[in-house]
């Protein structure tokens, strides 16, 4: 019978098969640039012309917000023959800005993750704090 | 070895099929900073610097003048779990079936913040509860 099983499992070897794809949405946000913006300082037209048109404007009251974000999605999959395993992580870089009624910058937050995205299976972590530290000292602003 | 052997025709046409798959997205806030953010103390901008940036703005609270305060939406998945397809023709038409263990709504967590952009209070859980639950109707104009 382990003969049989042997025999099986060799012969189902060539049936595997493995795709591994990346979609970046958008270009990853200017870390550097976004350090510039100076609330109470900044315009809503300063912001534009340092960053380009937002993605989102949102109206909130008198207030308007302006998001920019781009995304990271790496997707690995393992073709067996009566199984598939697969994987798809997806990472954010996202910047929201918020003026107040007289289109001055009040407030903003980033967040950087689009250089973190991993080609991984699904039992692995890929995630763990030392990964994403090593990463994000290799971008430029980023790191803490 | 007759019983599984009369399947193993079906199984080759790839028919059927098991799935292990995981999908991770966004990263999940800390959740210990969050619970260290306090009502009534915390603002906009301390809430910011801790937690970055949300995924979602909405309006809260809109007032009579326009004034208004804001939600700002935080979610995350990182989820591993089975799934099944199973396709076959019938009479004459291919039709397939798939099988998804995992769940719809994302754990997140959600902070409201009044119309000085103070920190009114904040909720962890499923994003979509937590924001439906937080809905209000609007007031209509006469």
């Amino acid at each position: 019978m382990r003969a049989i099983q042997s025999l099986l499992l060799f012969a189902l070897l060539p049936f595997a098969g493995c795709v591994i794809a990346r979609q970046d949405v958008n270009e990853p946000l200017p870390a550097l640039l976004i350090k510039q913006l100076q609330p109470g300082t900044t315009t809503a037209r300063q912001v534009a012309e340092l960053l380009g048109g937002p993605n989102q404007v949102v109206q909130l009251g008198r207030r308007t917000a302006y998001l920019y974000e781009a995304s990271s999605t790496k997707n690995a999959v393992l073709f067996t023959f009566l199984m598939n395993f697969g994987n798809q992580d997806t990472r954010q870089d996202r910047l929201w800005v918020f003026f107040d009624e007289a289109d001055k910058l009040s407030h903003y937050g980033a967040t950087y993750g689009t250089h973190r995205t991993q080609y991984a299976m699904p039992w692995e972590d890929v995630h763990e704090d030392s990964d994403n530290a090593s990463r994000d000292a290799e971008r430029a602003g980023v790191a803490k | 070895m007759k019983r599984w052997a009369c399947w193993l025709p079906v199984l080759f046409t790839g028919c059927v099929t098991a799935e292990y798959s995981r999908v991770s997205a966004n990263e999940p806030v800390d959740l210990e900073a969050l619970r260290s953010l306090v009502p009534g103390q915390d603002d906009l901008t301390s809430c910011l610097a801790v937690l970055g940036a949300p995924l979602d703005v909405r309006e809260y609270q809109v007032d009579a003048d326009r004034a208004s305060g804001m939600a700002l939406i935080w979610y995350w998945t990182n989820e591993a779990g089975w799934g099944a397809k199973a396709s076959t023709v019938v009479r004459g038409m291919s039709v397939s079936f798939e099988f998804d263990w995992t769940g719809t709504d994302l754990p997140g967590c959600v902070l409201w913040f009044d119309r000085d952009l103070k920190l009114e209070f904040y909720r962890e859980g499923m994003v979509g509860q937590l924001v439906a639950a937080s809905r209000q109707p609007s007031a209509v104009d006469q």
